[in-house]
């Protein structure tokens, strides 16, 4: 009796959906939901739903939609658990849906003080137990109630500054800490990420992505230049349960175009880091862009893959990095393996044995403006890949893009952009895109389809053999994933900036894809 | 000695408006960043006029300037910039320097009266529109003298293809029974491509229902470069004239202070 009594007072606790350690964990044994910003913690994207497929997807149908009837567009990508889905919007507004209708189950929106502009974009929620975790334009880590939509907590990550700390990432959950990044290396922050108790809102840990002097790698900036050193963390990391490390793209060193008062490699800066998400001690670093001045952060996602390379079964991460380079590191000690261009780059001879850049000559941005490819939103930005465990293909967005780089000395003004100058189109050739399977083994293109527009839309993959993409004038299309046959498109009538995601219920199979202020989901007619 | 000389009396003259030496270079950078790209790294001109003589075209007080700079150029492709009082100020304190470095500008020489027959003569209506006549298909010309420099006009008209504006890039669709369709392109993805063909129509195509869809990397304009001299010169001070409302009579207002 009293067992059962216990047992029914942490169900009471818990509720029946409650989203555990061990369930995120296992999420891709959950294939009906999408539990995390990457659906997963190791952010293949991929799932084993194949209701959609290759043979029917053209039959594909708008099954419903949400709008929000706010400005802005969606850069989220929603969580679905058990049946609802949990989506974020800009300007501080998050959102419960119906997954099967579409219809609102709770609307929340974050009160900014007075003076704050309240506008800004965000990518997502972290579910844990029965709280979700979202942050806001103002730097603030929010937990509502999952049932209600209600305000628990709200902690402030930085000073506001007038706007030069921002917030616009999807938190992750990882057993009892909500871990987040922020924004503002534009503004001349110094960048961190944090560790919170989701319980009280207290703050448990914070790395520095920018040593202080006397710290490791504080040697490698010029004078005081650290304090605004930038080293945004303005996307998700990933984690390795067994490894217990979390991975995370550090942001560009600010001034972004502007080196000459920040010389060294500016550590951390365009680094992956590799973290102890209990301690928030660093386990190891790789830096791809050492003193970086052309804004090519490392915030592409850090894909966790187990692959037979060389003939050893190893656990690397890989990254399809802004710099234009296709990389692949062993996550156990951060060791370089491999290093290939995926798209035009005019910066780089080759990469040395160690991973580190060759620099071709005139590469700096300069008072009359240095022609380099690729330009400023580099040749892959955050937009998600995704990998099929059957093809074994790496499946993302390439922006081919090349920009005329300036540079002065920036004036730092308290949250006014701290750039040190600009970056332009080159006109005499139009940007353009592609959709690129590529062999993670070996760095070469499988096959790619060709974008008229350098896209800001990821990937999707499905055991249907399919690729879901986007493209940024609004086409939400499905491919097929073995050779990049389109086979399906819908005009959903807005850039898209973000990543589709699929999920199951009731027998169905859903595509869900946010664009502009609307969020489309789809299914074959019933 | 006599370049030091001048420059003595430039910094004299910038630090007479009240801004100091560090004022005017950090005015420079933002030039540089912002403004340089159309008006020329030293503010000789390029797709926007030039902006070293005392007269600038839409008011020379401070405020004037400064209200450009805020509110942009209607019917031209001078944008707004959002900059910090501080910032506009410096900016200003450098533009002083550079149209203290110029003589007063020359007018255009030739005959805009002459110039204005040429364009007649020439069938340039047939592409361009001043006011309510003339086609749509080529850049609207109503403005054209207060949003380009003589210079760019010269060689938009000698050798066109030397700047091609992007809403102005040509395409040619080559359809499955083999016809050229050449226009404007309008609007283009990864699926479909919508022109503007020279009868001012829109011709709308699906790529998979089309054998080609070429990108001219010419400008749909021919070269005008066996024009007289005099001809040449009578029709930039015709287009250098051209300064006029643009949708004239429609009430659409011109924001506060622009010229």
């Amino acid at each position: 009796m009293r067992r059962a009594w216990a047992f029914c007072l942490v169900a009471l606790a818990l509720g029946a959906q409650d989203v555990t350690h061990d369930r995120l964990v296992n999420a891709l044994k959950e294939q009906q939901n999408w539990l995390t910003y990457w659906g997963d913690y190791s952010a293949v994207r991929h799932r084993d739903l194949n209701q959609i497929n290759t043979g029917n997807v053209k039959n594909l149908r708008v099954d419903w939609i949400f709008q929000t009837g706010q400005p802005g567009s969606f850069e989220t990508v929603p969580l679905v658990v058990d049946g609802v889905m949990y989506l974020t919007g800009g300007n501080g507004y998050a959102y419960a849906l119906d997954a099967r209708s579409g219809r609102q189950l709770w609307i929340y929106k974050h009160t900014f003080p007075p003076g704050r502009k309240g506008n800004g974009v965000n990518r997502g929620f972290a579910i844990l137990g029965n709280r979700l975790f979202m942050v806001t334009p103002d730097a603030n880590v929010v937990a509502l109630d999952a049932r209600t939509g209600r305000l628990i907590w709200q902690t402030e990550m930085a000073p506001y500054n007038n706007g030069q700390h921002t917030a616009t990432l999807a938190p992750i959950a990882i057993k009892d800490k909500i871990i987040v990044g922020i924004s503002g290396a534009e503004f001349g922050i110094r960048g961190f990420i944090d560790a919170y108790d989701p319980v009280t809102g207290k703050r448990i840990w914070r790395f520095w992505t920018v040593p202080d002097k006397g710290q490791p790698g504080g040697d490698t900036w010029l004078g005081d230049s650290w304090t605004r050193g930038g080293g945004a963390t303005w996307m998700t990391g990933t984690y390795d349960p067994h490894l217990n490390t979390l991975y995370w793209g550090v942001g560009n060193p600010g001034p972004d175009l502007f080196g000459e008062t920040r010389k060294g490699d500016n550590l951390y800066t365009c680094s992956l880091v590799a973290l102890d998400p209990d301690t928030g001690k660093l386990k190891w670093y790789f830096q791809f862009s050492p003193h970086d001045t052309h804004d090519w952060d490392a915030a592409e996602t850090p894909m966790l893959l187990d692959l037979n390379w060389k003939g050893r079964d190893r656990k690397v991460v890989v990254q399809a990095n802004r710099n234009a380079f296709f990389y692949v590191l062993d996550r156990e000690n951060g060791e370089f393996l491999m290093g290939k261009p995926f798209a035009r780059q005019t910066w780089a001879t080759e990469l040395d044995a160690k991973g580190r850049p060759i620099l071709r000559d005139h590469t700096e941005p300069s008072v009359e403006g240095t022609r380099l490819c690729p330009g400023l939103a580099g040749a892959a930005n955050w937009m998600a890949p995704s990998y099929n465990p059957e093809t074994k293909l790496f499946y993302f967005a390439v922006r081919e893009q090349c920009d005329v780089y300036y540079s002065s000395p920036p004036v730092y003004i308290e949250g006014r952009p701290y750039w040190g100058s600009v970056s332009r189109g080159v006109t005499d050739e139009p940007e353009w895109g592609m959709l690129k399977a590529l062999d993670p083994l070996t760095g070469e293109t499988r096959w790619d389809f060709r974008y008229f527009h350098a896209p800001w839309a990821g990937t999707l993959s499905t055991a249907g053999g399919l690729i879901f993409a986007g493209d940024q004038d609004g086409f939400l299309m499905a491919f097929d994933a073995r050779t990049g046959k389109n086979l399906w498109k819908i005009s959903t009538g807005s850039a898209i900036a973000n990543s589709p995601i699929t999920y199951m219920l009731k027998g169905r199979q859903y595509v869900a894809m946010p664009s502009g202020s609307a969020v489309l989901t789809f299914a074959l007619p019933e | 000695m006599k370049n030091a000389g001048l420059f003595v009396l430039l910094l004299c003259a910038s630090l007479a408006w009240g801004q100091t030496e560090r004022d005017v270079a950090d005015g420079k950078a933002t030039f540089r960043s912002n403004c340089a790209f159309c008006h020329g790294l030293t503010g000789g001109g390029g797709r926007g006029p030039a902006l070293i003589s005392r007269q600038f075209l839409h008011g020379s007080t401070d405020d004037d300037i400064k209200n450009v700079v805020r509110n942009g150029v209607p019917g031209t492709t001078m944008p707004a910039f959002e900059f910090e009082k501080e910032e506009l100020d410096h900016l200003v304190a450098y533009l002083r320097t550079l149209a203290g470095a110029a003589p007063k500008a020359e007018p255009v020489a030739g005959d805009p009266m002459k110039g204005r027959q040429i364009y007649e003569r020439r069938g340039c209506s047939g592409c361009h529109r001043i006011g309510p006549q003339g086609s749509v298909y080529g850049p609207e010309l109503t403005r054209i003298g207060a949003g380009r420099s003589p210079h760019y006009l010269r060689e938009s008209i000698v050798n066109p293809s030397a700047d091609i504006p992007e809403e102005y890039s040509g395409v040619t669709v080559v359809t499955r029974d083999g016809k050229h369709i050449t226009g404007v392109r309008i609007n283009e993805d990864t699926f479909s491509v919508q022109l503007r063909d020279p009868s001012q129509t829109f011709r709308m195509f699906q790529k998979d229902e089309v054998q080609q869809v070429v990108h001219e990397t010419k400008s749909l304009m021919p070269a005008y470069n066996t024009l007289s001299q005099d001809d040449l010169q009578n029709l930039l001070a015709y287009l250098d004239s051209l300064r006029g409302e643009l949708n004239a009579g429609a009430g659409a207002k011109k924001a506060a202070g622009v010229r």
